[in-house]
């Protein structure tokens, strides 16, 4: 009822009526009569009825070239995203893979170069470095990227099996993974 | 006269009347103005992908090639699966055997190589970036060779992968 | 009733007319009625602000934006559709989004609302957080209008799976094509998926290789006629994935499996395609 009112009250506004009868029916033809009028039209689109595929087509080409993507990294749930075990595992293994590439790809030119990559002197190299440095050196190129890895690497062995999939599993077996990576990251580079 | 008169019907004629005042203004903004296509997080290639044949036909599909498919993934599973005793085994047992190191080396070689590869045809595709594609598979190939010769060199003037990381690591 | 109706607004008409076009709330109007239809008092408002992605093609030079609106809770369903009808009703009616059965069977409300693609009906307003709700379109789509995506690809990729019953052999009986109980049961789980795709566009590989991957959602239903015992094409169906592109971008990622808001298990399925594919 009350809306009502301020629905008519405000129709009145607009289409300043002579009389009440007047007043209740204009709006509504008003209505009627305007708003079809109102809506615009995109550039893209044609007022042609009958379109062939091939013209169907070349509207959609032009339209989607105006098109943005709607976005995607940057509002989807961190955890899926950012921190999925998944995505994970793929940069663990890259950063192990990687530091192996460029250690045994310089090891290959060092003599040409005049580098001393040896086993023996890297690992003299390291125990002259701090414990700190020398654990957190362990820890990101080695420890952390291979308990990660490997945990992990398990997993998707599992989930390759057809095994894990309910909700639960998969959630308790993300939690898992990450802290016993970590942990046995730390143990690693810190505790052996 | 209960129906016609509704809150939503009321606001409709105000964004009528709005409308009204905006549209022609934004429509010849629009014609003057060239299509500049907005950014919002978008990925920075736009390919602007259009679906090939008319609408309604099904989407293409590739040729078969089981190298490609699922004996490429049974290889990829089999590898990684027999890598988890490899990596394990000789830190346990804690004994010095040239053989074993050989295949742990080959192994993990194989495995990055295919990760590595895994990488190139997800974010690199050949559909966007045919060369660049081509450029990153032939480097990956060459680095992945270097590698093996560097292994080999390692085994052979060294003391061994394995031997390696274990003093690497008690240093 | 009617004279009632007239008069009183006669009386409203005298006294507010010119001001009520110009009042946006009506609070005052409830207020100034209290005395006459003794309503009682309304209850605190709970009041929620909904930021939504806007883009509107007619200004396709013009950014996306987000845009706040705030309603009260009290006055609206439980549901993100019903706030966002509620939305368009009252508040904005460029607001553009699909929407149809509001129960969860036709798919088209499919977007994504705090950072997770679902159902805008199957998906509670959260009311205990005071946080704004942020409804998205979904993830990595061209944007048609809003919050409508362009899914024309993703049926065309639908179609190209040949989704329905393929039979060369006539059934014994002549009438119907039988099938035991257990086999059956495979095709449960299978079977519910609307193709809304909350899966498919969840996933960061159809993300980046949309045009060939097929996806989750397109590998569910391509799963439920591998596992169809009633369907003969098994080999021909399998031969379409032997590629590197079509299946193998699956990385069991296990989005789908977080997003499907059926409660069904794509990364299972696309397992069982991988499992499938090897033991011929």
């Amino acid at each position: 009822m009350i809306a009502q009112r301020v629905g008519l009250a405000a129709m009145r506004g607009v289409a300043k009526p002579n009389g009440l009868f007047v007043a209740q029916n204009l709006p509504k033809l008003a209505l009627a009569a305007r708003l079809p009028a109102q809506q615009f039209r995109a550039a893209a689109t044609t007022s042609k009825v009958n379109l062939t595929p091939a013209e169907g087509q070349d509207i959609l080409a032009k339209q989607r070239l105006a098109r943005p993507i709607s976005p995607h990294l940057g509002i989807y749930k961190l955890s899926q995203v950012w921190f999925s075990s998944s995505a994970w595992t793929r940069i663990t293994g890259c950063v192990l893979s990687g530091t192996a590439y460029a250690y045994f790809a310089t090891y290959l030119v060092a003599p040409l170069v005049g580098f001393h990559v040896e086993s023996a002197s890297l690992a003299a190299g390291l125990a002259s470095l701090p414990f700190l440095v020398k654990g957190l050196l362990k820890f990101t190129l080695l420890a952390f990227p291979f308990s990660y890895h490997f945990v992990n690497g398990v997993r998707h062995l599992v989930f390759d099996i057809g095994k894990g999939y309910t909700k639960p599993q998969i959630r308790r077996a993300e939690q898992f993974a990450w802290s016993a990576s970590i942990l046995a990251g730390l143990f690693l580079a810190f505790g052996l | 006269m209960a129906s016609f008169a509704r809150p939503s019907m009321l606001r409709q004629t105000a964004m009528a009347s709005r409308c009204a005042a905006i549209s022609s203004v934004a429509t010849r903004a629009a014609i003057a103005r060239p299509a500049v296509v907005a950014a919002f997080h978008t990925s920075s290639k736009r390919p602007a992908f259009l679906p090939p044949g008319p609408l309604n036909d099904p989407a293409f599909v590739p040729e078969a090639n089981s190298a490609h498919g699922s004996y490429h993934w049974a290889t990829e599973r089999l590898l990684a699966a027999s890598l988890v005793p490899l990596t394990i085994a000789p830190f346990a047992a804690g004994s010095l055997n040239p053989f074993t190191d050989a295949i742990l080396c080959g192994a993990v070689l194989l495995h990055s190589h295919m990760g590595f590869q895994q990488v190139v045809t997800d974010y690199i595709p050949k559909r966007g970036w045919p060369r660049l594609h081509k450029a990153f598979w032939w480097a990956l190939n060459l680095a992945t060779v270097t590698v093996g010769v560097g292994l080999y060199e390692f085994e052979t003037n060294d003391v061994g992968v394995t031997e390696a990381i274990k003093r690497v690591w008690k240093a | 009733m009617s004279a009632l109706r007239t008069s009183s607004s006669r009386v409203l008409g005298a006294s507010f007319g010119a001001r009520a076009a110009m009042l946006p709330t009506r609070a005052a109007f409830t207020r100034s009625m209290a005395t006459v239809s003794e309503t009682p008092a309304e209850p605190e408002p709970r009041l929620k602000t909904f930021q939504i992605y806007r883009w509107n093609p007619d200004t396709p030079s013009e950014k996306p934006r987000m845009q706040s609106y705030t309603i009260d809770l009290n006055k609206t369903g439980p549901m993100i559709l019903d706030a966002i009808i509620r939305i368009k009703n009252e508040q904005d009616p460029t607001l553009t989004f699909r929407r149809s059965c509001r129960e969860g069977i036709c798919g088209s409300c499919a977007m994504n609302i705090n950072g997770q693609n679902t159902l805008a009906c199957l998906c509670r307003i959260p009311a205990e957080s005071s946080a704004d709700v942020k409804i998205y379109p979904l993830p990595h789509t061209y944007v048609v209008k809003d919050l409508v995506p362009d899914l024309t690809y993703f049926y065309k990729q639908y179609k190209s799976i040949k989704p329905y019953l393929q039979r060369d052999t006539p059934a014994e009986d002549g009438k119907e094509y039988r099938q035991s109980k257990e086999d059956r049961k495979k095709l449960d789980g299978l079977y519910e998926c609307i193709l809304c795709a909350c899966c498919s566009t969840s996933c960061p590989s159809y993300w980046w290789n949309s045009e060939e991957y097929l996806g989750p959602a397109i590998l569910l239903q391509s799963y439920r006629w591998l596992a169809d015992s009633r369907d003969e094409r098994t080999a021909e169906r399998k031969l379409n994935l032997e590629n590197n592109m079509s299946l193998y971008r699956c990385h069991t990622i296990l989005n789908c499996t977080k997003a499907c808001p059926k409660g069904l298990n794509p990364g299972k399925a696309i397992a069982n395609i991988k499992l499938a594919m090897n033991s011929s």
